[in-house]
């Protein structure tokens, strides 16, 4: 189109201006915060810090490392995220395979039986009596199992499987291949989009999973990193309202000697984002992709 | 001689039968190794979706732990009775409609509206880098993104406050303990971490419509805005009913953690919601049948909104999700 018109012409600029700043909206918290924990704990409270530190300090992250126990609950979401994610894989793997063959008798019933989990659920109360009666609560099993597979993910590489053409995996059979090896040898080398995009969904689902960790896992030296990034924001804000509700100097002195300040929970939620900022980029451009194929042939 | 035809008929219909069962035999036999793949699942379904299902039995029951799921004693309706009489349940369930009714309205056209304004960035690189930005709240926890919630929103040192104070010589407010500003800020936080991420499937959606229509109405001399509104979003119509039908099986079930985040007793009036009451007073108060009932008024009220707005998507002519 050669010319442009002059309502053309302000429609673009507003709607390169209004995406600007929803983008900027989206983004300057992180970086607000990421200031905040580098900057010393006077300038946070005088409210100086925007954008940019003030006063530059790593002592908020030498605070975090001294502590402690932000590492073992690192370590304790690393395991509990790569097993899970191993685990969460070959489940999905092996039952959108078989769901993805037309031919397969029953097969209605088997994609009833996993679609009715997506619309109706026992609810928390039953869920944890079962589990309770499994032997599974205080261990990482409990998390594993109880999100092993997901129905959207199973679906979402169930149609990827489907767009396979189907003359691959006959000529395979042809030659005497059976159906482990037909998804082994011929389908999974060909569905590594897909593969990447669940394993970044499961992956970060278990990372920041908060929910089930509270509920089942009560022993805190097997919390994992989100339990305990939650603990140092409620201390923060329970030292901050009972500072602030304390008038005066006396007050000042708390707000002084808080134990966690700003900038530490600051430094903490920096170190539970950063894994997944680092991975996020490298799968990026497969999973946009992949969530397409998913969703819209489903 | 028309007997005879009749029962010609019958038998062949029998050996048809017979051979029909024969034949899908084979097939199952066939596919033993596909049948092998998917045992693991099934018995995983049964034991981690089906069994807890079978639990909620104990709605119905006075349930004790030393009595298990089937031996606790029966009582009827007694829960359900106790829990319809009790202000306490209408507040839950007024909480978790009018803040799922919020959502609809805010925070679902949200992703729609922004895929319309990417749809039109012809600047590649600008796209793309506000694209991957605008999808990087999605992979962040509940807990930093309230926690960075409540930093940002904090009285004292929040910088929206230093903001009012500096600007506008505004008294600082303290908005999360304040009804009306934390309904605001509970939805701008779901579209904050969801509005950019929806806007995927919306995309793909658009780029699947006849770019010969946009064409056409050029030449007809159609502006920005009308082919807006009578191209793309009636191309992309099927997808929002889609989506739509899917929000509304999450309708009633709101998201706990983003919740729990947000959440404090001062604002319980508002706040305090199903799943968050279900996780207090039944896991942690130990009302395990009340809150278990409870639970189950949820499922079911979310469950029959999925069934009603699939079968009013089919009416309506659309393809629903079933």
């Amino acid at each position: 189109m050669a010319q442009t018109s002059n309502g053309d012409r302000v429609f673009y600029g507003v709607n390169y201006s209004l995406l600007t700043i929803f983008t900027l909206l989206c983004i300057l918290p992180f970086v607000h915060i990421i200031a905040i924990s580098l900057s010393s704990y006077r300038a946070v409270v005088s409210g100086e810090v925007g954008l940019w530190p003030v006063d530059f300090t790593l002592t908020a992250y030498r605070n975090l490392i001294r502590e402690g126990t932000i590492f073992q609950a690192l370590r304790n979401t690393v395991w509990v995220t790569v097993v899970g994610v191993v685990l969460s894989m070959t489940a999905t793997t092996l039952a959108a395979y078989p769901l993805s063959k037309k031919r397969l008798n029953g097969r209605p019933i088997l994609l009833w039986l996993v679609i009715f989990t997506m619309l109706f659920n026992g609810g928390l109360i039953p869920t944890f009596i079962v589990m309770r009666t499994y032997g599974l609560i205080n261990r990482y099993w409990v998390l594993w199992l109880l999100g092993l597979a997901s129905g959207f993910n199973i679906f979402i590489m169930k149609t990827f499987f489907q767009e396979i053409p189907d003359s691959l995996e006959e000529s395979a059979w042809m030659d005497g291949a059976q159906d482990f090896t037909i998804l082994l040898r011929i389908v999974l080398p060909l569905s590594m989009p897909v593969i990447a995009t669940l394993t970044l969904f499961y992956a970060v689902g278990t990372w920041n999973s908060y929910m089930n960790v509270l509920i089942y896992i009560q022993d805190p030296s097997r919390y994992t990193l989100m339990l305990r990034l939650r603990q140092m924001v409620n201390q923060v804000n329970d030292a901050m309202l009972s500072a602030e509700s304390t008038e005066g100097t006396e007050g000042a002195q708390l707000l002084d000697n808080l134990i966690t300040p700003e900038s530490i929970r600051s430094a903490a939620i920096i170190v539970a984002t950063v894994p997944i900022l680092i991975i996020y980029p490298f799968l990026q451009r497969y999973f946009v992709k992949g969530v397409m194929l998913g969703s819209l042939k489903g | 001689m028309h007997d005879l035809v009749q029962s010609a008929v019958q038998s062949d219909t029998a050996s048809q039968r017979s051979q029909r069962a024969k034949r899908r035999w084979t097939e199952i036999v066939r596919d033993r190794q596909l049948y092998l793949m998917f045992l693991p699942i099934l018995v995983w379904l049964i034991m981690f979706r089906y069994v807890p299902m079978y639990g909620l039995q104990i709605a119905f029951r006075d349930f004790r732990f030393a009595d298990g799921i089937s031996g606790s004693e029966w009582v009827g309706f007694e829960h359900f009775i106790k829990m319809f009489g009790s202000p306490e349940f209408f507040l839950l369930v007024r909480n978790t409609l009018l803040l799922n009714v919020y959502q609809l309205v805010f925070q679902f056209p949200a992703p729609i509206i922004l895929a319309l304004m990417l749809n039109e960035v012809r600047n590649r690189g600008f796209k793309r880098i506000s694209q991957t930005l605008l999808y990087v709240p999605h992979f962040i926890s509940w807990v930093v993104l309230g926690g960075i919630i409540i930093a940002i929103l904090s009285p004292s040192t929040g910088i929206v406050n230093n903001l009012r104070v500096e600007l506008f010589a505004a008294e600082p407010v303290h908005y999360l303990i304040n009804n009306g500003w934390w309904v605001f800020w509970f939805i701008a936080s779901g579209i904050w971490k969801s509005a950019g991420w929806g806007t995927i499937i919306y995309l793909a959606a658009i780029s699947g419509i006849d770019p010969q229509l946009y064409e056409a109405a050029t030449i007809d001399g159609a502006g920005k805005f009308r082919k807006i509104f009578h191209i793309t979003l009636p191309g992309i119509s099927g997808t929002i009913a889609i989506l739509l039908i899917l929000n509304l099986g999450g309708f009633i079930e709101i998201g706990f953690e983003q919740i729990y985040m947000l959440q404090n007793p001062v604002v319980r009036e508002v706040a305090e919601v199903i799943p968050t009451y279900v996780y207090r007073a039944g896991l942690r108060g130990g009302l395990f049948s009340y809150t278990a009932g409870i639970g189950f008024f949820q499922s079911v009220v979310g469950l029959v909104l999925v069934w009603g707005a699939n079968r009013a998507v089919k009416a309506l002519g659309g393809s629903g999700l079933w």
